[in-house]
């Protein structure tokens, strides 16, 4: 044969091959039927294809020849797949329709009760850097959590009250895990802060009512705060202040990193210099020392292990109403430990994994006087949960607890002691049903077990969120919600069963380029409180007899936008609660919960100084007291509460911030109530004493410097 | 003596046939290159980045179309009035993508901190101190990972002159920094020829930081 012949031949096939071209032509649609742009559509395993133009159109030319796959993606959309059979020059293909796929981004998330501190998600009331640079706060998670709305600001006790409830009320976690005695012990209207350092955390989430079946024991308020993942560098980070000083050193590398930190604080010299209305023998001082690791597990594990121990104390004379002198010596001392380890992991497949422990050891010594009084408590925490997507619509949370808490305390000198232990075990689930986009609904149910009251529950818990708008959405949160009573309670009558709240809540969330406005409207009614008789130090005849409610509304505006370098949020919270509880026969407004509370936040940086300028105010309409000259409980007012903080932190070098703070700059003597004599005078009066503050003013002066490789590390997070 | 020409003609051809995936890889490529540098608007981007996208789910082994595909989009982010927040984490995602096929390759951890510097640019006030020292530790991990990639070292150099300019102080760093890059890039024109496919942006942004000082 002619070689000429075979190579023409061959030739001539492979023009033909290149003559075999289909052209592909049709329309991508969204879920309505309007024109998609922007999709890829592409034939599998080819470079073959093209992207949809403005009306959702496509056409392309493919050499591919027979049965193909042809592709339909898009960011954010669930991917079509189609055969196709690419005979013939022209193929027509039917209108495609992709359906979006929900996702933490896109999906509405549920707002009602929630507050969120974090860099990364959306519906975020404040972002982490936020806590430690609100000026009233001074460094404290929960002063900076008191400027948000559902909050009230109690001077002479620096806890967390929500929305009419204690701060009891206010359940703690870290990573999951529940955290007793979250607050460092205290005496004689002194008040208190957080024991653990902000920048241990990335995130926050707050919860004013309505929260997930995940947290139990607390009647008003969830708060979670979430430590950071690995470090990334070797740094060191040493702060010297006003009232103490502390260095830490973090060692890192791609696989796990460490950070080991020890704190010293001592108020004398501070105290030796501004003078104090409290008669402090012996001012508050302290040390800590902290260790906190991370380590990555395998591809998508992550192990945490956090430890803190701690010990302080303080020397207080509290003069008494109507006796002359200085009044009985307080003397305080503090011990307490805290660590947990857990381990998550989070797998592709749409599963979640998590299992941790924890435990938290407190022991007070306080002496009153020649009388002598020891209290121990620990609670460990066991936890393992589970979240599972089915798809981007139905996802599942499943988890169990069990709870050791023990109490003792005794009065060595007399040798009388008491204690219980109890034994508390939970199971809890929760399902989120995307509807679609714009609806959720959330189901959950938390049912737990009391070894030392035989006592079973079930707390049922339902809440779903609608988009109305694109930057606005609604929720809704209903639930009910147990907790044990207090443990120095408990201990006197080991029958004492739970108490109980229901919450239901309304918020509307709008959220723009950072601009934030936020309302809600709640409702919640308390039963089974503890109610007794005599003096709080020394209740008899414990039963769950108390009940009430707490309902109002709440308004947040934040602007981060409008005014340049400038971020300023506005809350105003009102809260018309009454109870029965404690000793009170009859319900009144708690001391604790102030009808009208007012905050406001400005912050602002000055480029030209280097320097963020703050300023936070607080007023509040006055503190309920009784007054025993007149008749009936809670029968008067204090006047109202106001605080005017200022900040500036200077930042003159990359590594070195220098922080200066005065609370309450206009030394407005706030009152939080009055202690009376307990008998009356030669009169018939009962003698008064205003519980006041600790001195009018605080100045806070700290100097952090960071020293690492890079220059460029501050520690801003440990303002 | 024909007959052996033409034998070896037809030989030549069916090699030049079966080593085609490849040549057609690097056409493609080259194509998507040229388009890449004419992209003037949002549409144009997201067509040259889906057909980059489309090369890398054709050539599942290859890190480079994923590298392309991420870059347009974070270049789209920063000139284009697009959803930027969203722009950035997906070409985030390519490069995670990019990194299982191709581990510790200095263009990737480069380009990975360029996205994220980019995150940080649309809230510097509330961004800054937690992803500023992870955009850093990725351009300085980039550096060690190849001395001679002169993108790494332009970014870290603007990065740089961020920071000096925030706190006042000079840009000496940051224009020493961009020379390197400079020598670096004329190294890098000196190996570029007609099948060059791997990325070679960035000089003029180099030229720009180092004039800063004078």
């Amino acid at each position: 044969m002619n070689l000429r012949l075979i190579l023409f031949c061959y030739l001539f096939l492979l023009q033909t091959l290149a003559i075999g071209q289909t052209v592909l032509s049709g329309r991508v649609l969204d879920e309505k039927g309007l024109p998609l742009p922007g999709v890829n559509v592409l034939i599998k395993g080819s470079y073959d294809g093209t992207t949809s133009g403005v009306e959702g159109e496509f056409e392309f030319q493919t050499q591919q020849e027979g049965m193909q796959i042809l592709v339909f993606r898009l960011m954010g959309f669930k991917t079509i797949e189609i055969p196709v059979d690419c005979e013939g020059e022209l193929l027509l293909i039917p209108n495609q329709k992709l359906k979006e796929a929900i996702t933490e981004m896109n999906g509405v998330t549920i707002s009602a009760g929630a507050m969120e501190a974090s860099d990364e998600k959306k519906s975020v009331v404040l972002r982490p850097l936020d806590i430690v640079t609100t000026p009233s706060a001074v460094g404290d998670i929960v002063g900076a959590l008191q400027t948000l709305p559902g909050t009230s600001a109690v001077g002479n006790d620096g806890r967390l009250f929500v929305r009419g409830g204690d701060a009891s009320e206010v359940g703690i976690y870290i990573d999951g895990l529940r955290v007793a005695n979250a607050y460092g012990t205290t005496a004689g209207n002194v008040p208190t802060r957080t024991r653990f350092n902000p920048n241990l955390f990335k995130g926050t989430f707050f919860s004013t009512g309505g929260y997930s079946a995940e947290y139990g024991q607390a009647l008003s308020s969830a708060l979670a705060l979430n430590t950071k993942d690995l470090s990334i560098r070797n740094q060191g980070d040493l702060s010297l202040m006003s009232v103490g000083g502390g260095y830490s050193h973090t060692l890192a590398n791609e696989e796990q990193s460490i950070t080991l930190m020890g704190n010293y604080f001592d108020l004398s010299p501070y105290q030796g210099l501004v003078k104090q209305d409290f008669d402090f023998e012996r001012a508050p001082f302290g040390w800590d020392l902290e260790v906190a690791a991370q380590k990555k597990l395998g591809k998508d594990g992550l192990l945490k292990v956090l430890g803190r121990t701690e010990s302080g104390g303080m020397k207080i004379r509290q003069p008494e109403p109507g006796q002359e002198g200085s009044g009985p010596l307080i003397d305080l001392r503090n011990q307490y430990s805290y660590a947990q380890s857990n381990w998550s992991k989070i797998s592709p497949k749409g599963w979640t994994w998590f299992v941790g422990a924890s435990i938290s050891s407190n022991s007070d010594e306080i002496a009153f006087d020649s009388i002598q009084t020891t209290r121990d408590n620990q609670l460990a925490h066991l936890k393992a949960s589970t979240i599972r997507d089915f798809s981007d619509r139905v996802s599942m949370k499943l988890g169990v607890e069990h709870f050791i808490n023990t109490y003792f305390e005794a009065l060595p000198l007399q040798d009388l002691k008491r204690s219980f232990q109890d034994g508390q075990s939970f199971i809890y689930t929760e399902w989120d049903w995307y509807l679609s986009k714009k609806l959720v609904v959330r189901g959950g149910i938390r049912s737990g077990y009391s070894s030392l009251t035989q006592e079973n529950w079930l707390d049922p818990r339902v809440s779903f969120a609608f988009q109305t708008s694109e930057h606005g959405q609604v929720s809704l949160a209903a639930g009910k919600f147990s907790q044990a009573p207090l443990e120095n309670y408990r201990v006197l009558n080991k029958d004492l069963k739970n108490t109980q709240a229901d919450h239901l809540i309304l918020n509307y969330f709008w959220n723009k380029d950072g601009i934030t406005f936020r309302a809600e409207g709640f409702v919640k009614e308390y039963s089974e409180l503890v109610r007794f008789e005599g003096v709080p130090m020394d209740p008899v005849n414990l039963r769950n007899e108390g009940s009430g409610y707490a309902r109002g509304f709440d308004l947040f505006f934040r602007d981060r936008q409008t005014l340049k370098n400038t971020d300023y949020w506005v809350t105003y919270s009102f809260v018309d609660s009454k109870r029965s509880f404690e000793k009170f026969s009859t319900q009144v407004q708690p001391g604790f919960a102030p009808k009208h509370n007012l905050s406001v936040v400005v912050k602002h940086f000055v480029t030209g100084l280097k320097s963020q300028l703050g300023a936070s105010f607080a007023v509040n309409d006055g503190y309920a007291y009784t007054n025993p000259n007149l008749s009936g409980e809670m029968n008067s007012k204090t006047p109202g509460f106001q605080n005017l903080s200022l900040s500036w932190s200077y930042l003159p070098r990359p590594n070195l911030i220098i922080h200066g703070a005065i609370t309450n700059i206009l030394g407005r003597e706030n009152i939080f109530g009055y202690d009376f004599s307990a008998t009356p005078n030669a009169q018939g009066v009962y003698e008064s004493r205003a519980i006041g503050q600790p001195a009018p003013r605080f100045f806070f002066l700290g100097i952090f410097l960071t020293l690492s490789k890079d220059k460029n590390a501050n520690q801003l997070n440990n303002l | 003596m024909k007959t052996y020409t033409f034998l070896i003609a037809f030989v030549l051809h069916s090699v030049a046939s079966f080593s085609q995936p490849n040549q057609a890889f690097e056409e493609a490529m080259k194509v998507q290159i040229q388009a890449m540098n004419e992209v003037s608007d949002a549409e144009s981007a997201q067509e040259v980045s889906n057909a980059f996208l489309r090369i890398a789910e054709a050539e599942s082994t290859e890190w480079l179309p994923l590298y392309y595909a991420a870059l347009i989009k974070i270049e789209a982010a920063f000139r284009f009035d697009i959803n930027k927040d969203q722009e950035f984490d997906s070409a985030i995602e390519l490069i995670h993508q990019a990194s299982e096929l191709s581990p510790n390759n200095s263009e990737l951890t480069a380009l990975h901190g360029y996205a994220l510097m980019g995150k940080l640019s649309l809230d510097p006030v509330s961004r800054g101190q937690s992803m500023s020292p992870q955009v850093m530790q990725l351009f300085g991990i980039a550096i060690n990972q190849d001395r001679e990639n002169p993108r790494a070292v332009t970014l870290m150099a603007q990065m740089e002159l961020g920071m000096a300019e925030f706190f006042g102080s000079g840009p000496q760093k940051a224009c020493g920094m961009a020379r390197i890059a400079l020598d670096l890039y004329k190294t890098e024109r000196a190996k570029v020829d007609e099948s060059y496919i791997l990325p070679t942006w960035g000089a003029p942004t180099a030229e720009e930081l180092a004039k800063k000082c004078q």
